[in-house]
């Protein structure tokens, strides 16, 4: 028993109190650790933080930050109470949130319907070549026309080559006869052709290059400007390739705003669609996932859902199919599981199209399958057909199985082991990716025979055998300290405590992989609460951009400024190309050029200079007539927005060299300022003019959001 | 004049007698480089994801090469001819005209003994330089900039060891200040006007005075770096004629790395990588998506090499890849984690024209774990003759811990 470990005196304390159940349960199980919390905490309570600091301590590493008003908020409930809240966060009001994801109609379809009325670029091929039925009416068969063309016209751009659609359709459908699934094999096509973000980028510029590029009067951009908003799409819908890449093209800045002013949600879409259904996917599967961590208030199941979008890292350029697959991944694979059974989560997973395209399962088959007998035979009529096809193992998700998703590099397997794997998960596949299928087990592909992973066998049983190994590994001690370790760095420390990970590796044993009772062991240890873990994690650039805009209660009209900063800091969401995701220690993110990025971020989004994104730092209420009665000082405003912004303070030195600095430069560049305002020829929907307490806010704002102290959470 | 505050305290007087024409520190890096070196400098490139070596520099007399990829060897019409049994891959054209003239080295069957086929621990184990040692801190390259520190202590620009990418790589993790930079031409804080912004003098008081030790370190550097490079103004940069650098990621890094080595900032080591090497699947032969990387690489670096003019004499650049790829192709038009490979070493002095190391055969006994090109040579034997002979760091138990190498070991290529 662990409690002999300890001073006799506490010993005897602890068992004169323990109730009498309590002291025949396994002292260890979490059950206990309420009882044992009481008097560890007697112990401790020098030692832990307390009153407001336990709760920031608390949203800053259970949430994406504060917001105003959540300090008190946690206040009034009780810090247990709330914690207890996040970790049940289903009947949560999501008012504000709901009203912010209305934004992104398309991100609540199916993977299947997404692709079909925003087609990819595979979809267009399939159109071409004739083996898709073409919407034919309404935007989305302008859609479809719109792409069409331009694939068209590069085709006709790269002259001398062959046209692709005809040899690509020529393979598909041999495959078709086959093996039985076609799009399964002809993904690795598509693979290829968009392997690196700068790929794609490339092709896409290309496709909009080929088509030469006509003179679009000014007279016709007002005019469809004028329009009222439906007219204004329909008009759009209309106009054929290339005058409506050209169209878009004329436009100014300010014409795109106008371009889109006063539409719903679903007829923005549209436009967007009409100039890059591709591109739209992407851009909102990224923006739905930024707008839950901004705006939900189950705060602690999104930090959790990135968490495991993270552990279970998906790359969105793998191939075109990835960014459809990955607005259903983090909407039906990981954020209902995200506080729940890890098994649960791992077998969504498993079972994801995304995750069996991005680590290559779709492809792999079994070498003695009833499918490579049947390829095997077609080879030796027509050799060059057969080069096309799979047929054979390929073990990259089999072995990141191991290393990443569960018992980690060090968790007793071997080569063998990893090839054993591979072979119990051929047939797990995805049908018709390229139609945004989901998962099939194609037991013509399945490897025969019994395996053995790590000493275990598997007697042949199709699926069975996979699940059940996931099962074995799900319930592995080396998965349930992984897992926690895991868990500890992204919560506690860059380097946990062991003890407290043994604690919450036992939890997870006990309560069977509940991801809830896990955390739970972990809000209630001690090291959690020791006073040196305040602000000890570095915010990751994620952490670092949300948290900003969250304290700043800003406006968000667009969250591609976000997006572009995430990608400028090194952290793209879902652009971390190799499986193992990004880390979460301070010794990653903390470098001369990611503080060049975070400084001018803060500068920007506190200036307003970040498009689409507002703030406002005047004061509400009493402080507003301490304002208009220009009692305002550096000082006064420093406090107020110090307050604001980093509830938990910032030291003397930071408060000091904002105001000395502010003071000194401010006399200075003041006379400059003015001069350059009256000489910029500013845009007439911005405000003119600006308070000198105004600008003061921002600059205050701006350093207060670059200091030291808001780059800890 | 733009001076450093660190620089100032640390070399009183005599930095300020440099002040005169030209930025002091100016005067420092030339001072430095002509003490052992001159003007050594040192490219390091990471192919993140495990290339395919045998596919790059192609054994082509290797029967057991065409039987083991038959849907993806590079026949023999087709490679690019080295020394009548190795052949570039054709996409590596580029390359083939800086291995005539005895530039280009290449060392094949190279790589990190031990035997992981993770991608995250072989990559960790050949940056920290130490193989199956998991508890290093620092990166090898760091800690040969250690080294060459013990045997001639001078002060060092903050741009001494870059990285083209947002943050510090393992390789170059460490004791020594190291630099990370997504872009030279935006490095700088509140704007890019000739003189500070209020903001950025704000800030660099706010980081500077700051008792949090880590950002207080990370802003020091960053203000020393962002006047520096201010004053050293590489914008106004155009690549020298013939130097055309794809327009691509790895591209754009080695455009920016020499912008960097061209402004004369005082850098010694700069690295940069680039990824998309894992081709599991559908990888190609001579067109593909393997070709299309290795146009990208090869293309980049040769304009690197063009653009560098008179100075690349005066350039290493070195190679690796965490490891190879399999012997045999996968079932899916691919290759799987293997574990030998090939580097490439270029440079003025580099002694090419040559493939280096013991070739151990493709013969399926002479394979490793049946499975993979078996490993001759050391990577840490090719980086380790690199470093001495261009950093000057020669404590080889200092900079690859363990690993027993030294003078006799090195291949004399550098």
């Amino acid at each position: 028993m662990r409690l002999l470990q300890g001073p006799v005196a506490f010993l005897l304390c602890g068992l004169l109190m323990l109730p009498v159940p309590m002291l025949t349960a396994q002292s260890d199980s979490h059950l206990v650790v309420p009882s044992r919390a009481k008097h560890v905490r007697e112990a401790y309570t020098s030692h832990e933080m307390q009153g407001d600091a336990r709760i920031l301590h608390a949203l800053n590493r259970f949430t994406f930050g504060p917001r105003p008003g959540d300090l008190g908020a946690v206040r009034a409930m009780g810090l247990e109470k709330w914690f207890d809240q996040q970790l049940n966060p289903k009947s949560m009001n999501e008012t504000e949130l709901d009203a912010q994801l209305a934004k992104f109609p398309a991100m609540q379809w199916s993977t299947q319907e997404l692709m079909y009325r925003l087609p990819s670029n595979g979809m267009i091929r399939r159109a071409l070549a004739g083996r898709l039925d073409v919407p034919q009416s309404g935007i989305v068969q302008a859609v479809y026309r719109n792409q069409m063309d331009r694939l068209k016209a590069k085709l006709q751009a790269k002259q001398g080559k062959k046209d692709i659609a005809a040899p690509m359709t020529s393979v598909q459908s041999a495959s078709m006869a086959v093996v039985g699934d076609s799009e399964a094999v002809n993904s690795a096509d598509a693979g290829a052709m968009a392997q690196s973000a700068t790929a794609q980028d490339e092709s896409d510029k290309a496709m909009n290059a080929a088509a030469t590029t006509p003179a679009i009067p000014d007279d016709e951009i007002r005019t469809v400007l004028a329009l009222e908003p439906g007219a204004r799409v329909n008009r759009l819908a209309a106009m054929p390739q290339p005058e409506l890449d050209a169209f878009v093209k004329a436009l100014r800045p300010i014409q795109k705003f106008v371009l889109m002013n006063g539409m719903t949600p679903e007829e923005r879409e549209m436009v967007a669609a009409l100039e890059g259904p591709e591109r739209l996917v992407a851009a909102e599967v990224i923006a739905e996932r930024l707008t839950r961590d901004i705006y939900s208030n189950a705060q602690l199941q999104e930090v959790m859902t990135d968490f495991w979008l993270n552990h279970f890292n998906i790359y969105l350029r793998k191939n075109q199919n990835m960014p459809y697959a990955l607005a259903g991944y983090a909407r039906d694979t990981i954020r209902p599981h995200a506080l729940g059974r890890f098994e649960d989560l791992l077998e969504a997973t498993a079972h994801s199209p995304a995750m069996l395209m991005y680590l290559d399962n779709v492809s792999s088959v079994g070498p003695d399958s009833i499918a490579v007998g049947r390829i095997k035979r077609i080879a030796a009529r027509r050799p060059n057909l057969a080069k096309k096809l799979p047929e054979g193992l390929n073990e990259n998700y089999a072995r990141e199985l191991m290393e990443l998703h569960t018992v980690g590099v060090n968790g007793g397997y071997t080569q063998a082991d990893v090839t054993q794997v591979a072979r119990i998960l051929t047939g797990w596949t995805v049908e018709k990716p390229e139609q945004g299928g989901g998962f099939t087990f194609n037991p013509n592909r399945h490897e025969p025979g019994a395996k053995t992973v790590m000493g275990v066998k598997y007697k042949e049983n199709g699926e069975r055998e996979g699940e059940e190994l996931l099962h074995a590994l799900a319930s592995s001690p080396a998965t349930a300290h992984f897992i926690s370790r895991e868990l500890a760095i992204r919560f506690v420390s860059d380097d946990p405590p062991p003890k407290l990970v043994d604690r919450m590796a036992k939890t997870y044993l006990a309560s069977d992989g509940d991801i809830k009772a896990v955390l739970k062991t972990l809000f209630h240890s001690p090291e959690f609460w020791s006073p040196e873990m305040f602000r000890a994690k570095v915010k990751t650039p994620l952490e670092y951009v949300v948290s900003a805009v969250r304290t700043s209660d800003a406006d968000i009209e667009s969250l591609s400024p976000l997006a572009n900063a995430l990608h400028k800091m090194g952290m793209p969401l879902y652009g971390c190309v190799p499986p193992t995701g990004y880390k979460w220690d301070a010794a990653t993110w903390v470098n001369s050029g990611a503080l060049v990025d975070r400084m001018n971020f803060a500068l920007a989004l506190s200036a307003n200079r970040l498009p689409g994104i507002r703030v406002d730092w005047s004061a509400e209420g009493a402080t507003q007539a301490i304002q208009a009665a220009g009692e305002t000082t550096p000082e006064t405003e420093e406090a107020r927005l110090e307050s604001a912004l980093i509830p938990g303070g910032v030291s003397e030195t930071t408060r000091n060299a904002v105001l000395e600095q502010f003071r000194q430069q401010y006399t200075q560049s003041d006379v400059a300022q003015a001069r350059q305002i009256a000489m910029t020829r500013r845009p007439r929907w911005r405000n003119v003019t600006m308070s000198q307490t105004e600008r003061q806010d921002r600059l205050l704002a701006g350093l207060l959001l670059g200091s030291p102290e808001f780059q800890r959470r | 004049m733009q001076l450093t505050r660190r620089f100032f305290f640390r070399n009183g007087a005599m930095a300020l007698a440099g002040t005169t024409a030209i930025p002091g520190f100016l005067v420092r890096s030339v001072l430095a480089q002509t003490a052992v070196q001159p003007n050594k400098r040192l490219v390091v490139i990471f192919q993140r994801g495990a290339a395919d070596g045998l596919n790059i520099v192609v054994p082509y007399k290797e029967k057991n090469y065409y039987s083991m990829r038959p849907s993806i060897a590079i026949p023999q019409n087709q490679v690019l001819d080295l020394d009548g049994f190795f052949g570039l891959h054709p996409s590596l054209a580029s390359f083939k005209p800086l291995y005539e003239q005895g530039h280009l080295a290449i060392v094949h069957a190279a790589g990190s003994p031990d035997m992981s086929r993770s991608h995250f621990d072989a990559q960790d184990y050949m940056e920290s330089g130490t193989p199956g040692v998991k508890s290093t801190q620092d990166g090898w390259l760091n800690r040969a900039l250690q080294v060459e520190d013990l045997r001639r202590h001078i002060d060092h620009s903050p741009f001494r060891a870059v990285a083209l990418g947002p943050d510090v790589p393992r390789t170059l993790a460490g004791k020594v200040q190291a630099i990370a930079l997504n872009n030279v031409n935006n490095f700088s804080v509140g704007g890019r006007g000739p003189a500070p912004s209020p903001a950025a003098s704000a800030f660099q008081a706010m980081y500077g005075d700051s008792g949090d030790r880590i950002f207080h370190a990370a802003g020091e550097e960053t203000f020393d770096a962002v006047k520096m490079l201010r004053a050293a103004n590489p914008g106004q940069y155009t690549p020298r004629t013939g130097a055309n650098y794809p327009r691509s990621e790895f591209g754009n890094s080695m455009r920016q790395i020499a912008q960097l080595l061209k402004a004369n900032l005082g850098v010694e080591a700069a690295f940069t990588d680039v990824s998309g090497w894992d081709t599991h699947q559908n990888q190609g032969a001579v067109q593909g998506q393997l070709s299309n990387r290795l146009r990208d690489f090869s293309d980049s670096i040769t304009a690197f090499w063009a653009d560098m003019g008179d100075d690349a004499e005066n350039i290493t650049l070195v190679t690796m890849s965490e490891f190879g790829r399999t012997a045999r192709e996968n079932g899916t038009g691919g290759t799987d984690h293997g574990h030998a490979n090939a580097m490439f070493v270029l440079g003025g002095t580099v002694k090419g024209g040559r493939v280096y190391g013991k070739w151990p055969g493709l013969e399926n006994e002479q394979l490793n774990q049946n499975r993979d090109l078996a490993l001759t040579t050391d990577f840490r034997t090719v980086l380790g003759e690199v470093v001495s002979r261009t950093i000057g760091a020669e404590k080889m138990d200092l900079v690859f811990p363990g690993a027993h190498i030294g003078q006799r070991n090195f291949l004399d290529l550098a």
